[in-house]
């Protein structure tokens, strides 16, 4: 998954000169907002660049309060790169990467500050400012239940019933079908799938396998070499 | 695009549009001032992502299926997880480092690394001009801090740390890499880098390589003590460095042998709270000083001596009671006499069982005999480590480190030594070369001493009290490296700095040939001695 990818140099070659701007949240949410082509708003660029939001674009969404509103004006101060290199670079869906560009000019964009911004903004504290978790009263009391592992659907047969020796041969096909999926089986888990009682199964198993008792494979049960014919990633006929 | 007459002069409106849904993500790519990149004089560049962590965030990958697999084993790791509420954090690929490469493969290469934060309070949006004069915002997506990645061997934390201890010693930084070279090479790991060595190059003989090779112990004698627990050895230190924080108690040192890379401990004050040291009558304090001025005195001594530097290292390691008891007894006393010198020599060389009648004797007459003399403790290889019994002898009534228990270890440290060095370039990572030669006269001795003799390794442990000991070790080392005569090694062991006479050099020298019974070859018409490894 890793995208290894010529970096298109054209941005870099053709040194784009592109402005990188800080903007207050709101003022990003309402651009996310825009409909139609995307326009936002105009930039004002004389001695002072500022920016003006577009009209229909002041509405806050989720504030009733008429007065409250997103400001429409706002300046931009304008910073300098200093000496430190920022370039800018666009991964696209496709994880093609391409060098837009250099940035030449940095600024922030400041609100002017009006009625109605402090106002929003008074709301925005209020809001972030109240506690995540609150405590409440409940009308009834609650039920717990305890976690259970072992639930009624769940319990292991052979604890349950007893088991019919099935036919030497069946109960070896059985073995070597589900050696198979996986090498190593745990004695009660080979129990559940073949179905047999637990001295037969294991009379049967020292015939075609092993018990491994130390190193990863802790207490299992694994076919003998001979009898196995393991690929690599592969599943065989036994 | 309107312009308008205005207010002021000459300004203009431009339309700002933020377009939806782009495909593309805006990203920025942040370099240092220092670094001077300038990208437009890239002709080419590669760009992926760095996912080398994934392995190490990936849980191993058992087989789900066919060979290798249990039945069950996935349900069962996740309740195992789910029951010590074990929460693995997730690989995100989108939060992982960039790795850019320039002008390919002779090029500079960057590693870029995501700046968080970035878009949690304020939006950062990229605004660039269209052909019809209208600006379109972009928002950034992430913010990457691009730092150039050495192509050059760097040296590791560790062997900074201790080079940065040695600043004022080396000299010559050339040779810094060039040891950690052929300590990796003895170590059987490749060495391909001879030609990217600047300056030095590598000799193998000659004086040069002589200097190289003392180096390379002094190194290695160094990274031991550092590296690993070779407690043995607290070779490590070089006499540049007086490191008391080195100084742990051997028998705790060969205990935390496994441990040692974690648990090695920077502050020796509460090393000896527990210990019981043998006091010699009054001398006891004085002791002490005696052995702080030998370590500050060692620095001083040249690099690239060897037994300058063993004793170094050894009284580096200083303030060991237990084990430092019987060097301490030495370098209090000073003088050593003939006779102490070569019983000393005797027990701690070679595996020479010396019964703890004899150490006892010979402490008593040690403290009636020596007299405080400043001499650097002799190289206690592991021999250290045997507090024992000559510890006991010299401080009676110091129960101290239960000799028995510290020579077992001791011997388990020493006999895992030597199997290490065995294989060539054995699993013995720890332990460098020259450790390892020194360890394993050392290692053989355990056999025989058993509990009653001090050191199993006996190598350097020699309670000289000069620079330079007449040991069985350091002649062994010698004629390893080079083919000698006799003249040279009597050189090498010169009366001034053993303490002995010109006779009893001959003499020790004459038994200790005798023990090694080293090869020989004519040189030139003269006989030399010398020993394979």
């Amino acid at each position: 998954m890793s995208e290894k990818s010529d970096v298109d140099l054209t941005g870099a070659k053709l040194n784009t000169g592109v402005w990188l701007v800080k903007v207050p949240k709101y003022l990003a949410q309402q651009w996310a907002k825009a409909t139609g082509r995307g326009e936002v708003g105009k930039l004002r660029i004389s001695k002072y660049v500022s920016f003006t939001l577009n009209e229909e674009l002041t509405i806050i969404e989720g504030i009733e309060d008429k007065t409250v509103s997103a400001p429409r004006d706002h300046p931009f101060t304008m910073q300098s790169v200093g000496g430190q290199m920022l370039a800018v670079f666009t991964e696209s869906s496709s994880d093609k990467i391409a060098l837009e560009g250099v940035v030449v000019q940095r600024a922030e964009c400041r609100p002017a500050v009006s009625e109605s911004y402090m106002k929003l903004k008074r709301l925005q504290i209020e809001e972030s400012s109240k506690p995540s978790r609150l405590s409440q009263q409940l009308s009834k009391p609650v039920t717990n239940y305890k976690p259970v592992a072992n639930h009624e659907y769940n319990q292991h047969v052979h604890k349950i019933c007893k088991r019919a020796r099935a036919d030497k041969q069946q109960v070896l096909e059985m073995l070597f079908s589900a050696f198979e999926k996986h090498q190593y089986y745990n004695i009660k888990d080979l129990v559940d799938i073949t179905k047999q009682p637990v001295i037969y199964l294991k009379e049967i198993l020292r015939d075609i396998g092993i018990y491994n008792v130390k190193g990863t494979h802790k207490n299992t049960w694994e076919l003998k070499p001979e009898y196995r014919h393991y690929q690599p990633g592969e599943k065989t006929d036994e | 695009m309107t312009s308008l007459g205005g207010s002021s002069a000459s300004t203009t409106e431009y339309t700002v549009r933020v377009p939806k849904n782009t495909s593309k993500k805006y990203n920025i790519m942040a370099f240092n001032s220092g670094d001077k990149v300038n990208c437009s004089a890239w002709t080419q560049a590669r760009m992926e992502r760095d996912l080398s962590a994934r392995r190490i965030y990936g849980e191993e990958e058992l087989p789900e299926g066919g060979a290798g697999s249990e039945f069950g084993k996935k349900q069962r790791e996740e309740a195992r997880r789910k029951k010590y509420g074990i929460v693995t954090r997730e690989f995100k690929v989108e939060d992982q480092p960039w790795i850019l490469k320039v002008n390919g493969k002779a090029g500079k290469r960057f590693k870029g690394i995501k700046k968080g934060g970035v878009t949690e309070n304020a939006s950062y949006y990229i605004f660039t001009q269209c052909p019809d004069g209208a600006f379109e915002a972009f928002p950034v997506h992430g913010w990457y801090n691009f730092t150039p990645v050495a192509k050059h061997r760097t040296l590791t934390a560790e062997e900074a740390e201790e080079e940065w201890g040695r600043r004022n010693k080396v000299v010559n930084h050339f040779s810094i890499m060039l040891q950690r070279r052929l300590r990796e090479q003895e170590r059987g790991e490749e060495d391909d880098d001879d030609a990217d060595k600047p300056g030095k190059k590598k000799k193998k003989g000659g004086g040069k390589g002589g200097d190289l090779r003392i180096h390379d112990l002094d190194e290695d004698l160094e990274m031991s003590s550092d590296d690993s627990d070779n407690s043995m050895g607290d070779d490590g230190e070089n006499k540049a460095k007086a490191k008391k924080d080195k100084a742990k108690g051997k028998a705790k040192k060969k205990k935390q042998k496994s441990n040692e890379k974690d648990a090695l401990e920077d502050s020796d004050d509460g090393d000896y709270e527990g210990l019981e040291v043998d006091y010699m009558s009054d001398e006891s304090s004085s002791e002490e000083e005696l052995t702080k001025e030998k370590p500050n005195k060692q620095e001083e001594h040249p690099k690239g001596i060897d037994e300058a530097s063993e004793s170094e290292e050894e009284s580096e390691e200083e303030n060991q009671n237990e084990e430092e008891a019987k060097e301490e007894e030495e370098e209090e006393e000073g003088k050593k006499t003939p006779v102490q010198v070569e019983k000393k020599k005797k027990k701690d060389s070679s595996g020479e069982s010396e019964t703890s009648d004899d150490s006892d004797i010979e402490g008593e007459t040690a403290s009636a005999l020596f007299m405080a003399k400043k001499r650097t403790p002799p190289k206690r290889a592991a021999g250290r480590g045997s507090a024992g019994s000559s510890r006991t002898s010299s401080r009676p009534g110091t129960p101290s480190i239960d000799s028995g228990s510290t020579s077992s270890t001791l011997r388990a440290a020493a006999s895992k030594l030597e199997q290490g060095k065995r294989p060539p370039q054995g699993p013995s990572a720890d332990s460098p070369a020259a450790k390892r030669l020194k360890m394993e006269p050392s290692s053989q001795s355990p056999g025989p001493s058993g509990k009653s003799t001090p050191q199993p390794s006996s190598g350097k442990s020699t309670p000289s009290s000069s620079d330079v000991q007449l040991t069985e070790e350091a002649v062994r080392r010698y004629l390893i490296r080079k083919p000698m005569t006799t003249k040279d090694l009597l050189k090498k062991f010169q009366t001034k700095r053993t303490g002995l006479s010109s006779e009893q050099t001959v003499n020790v020298l004459a038994q200790i040939l005798k023990r090694l019974n080293p090869e020989r070859k004519n040189i030139n018409d003269k006989m030399h001695f010398y020993l394979t490894e």
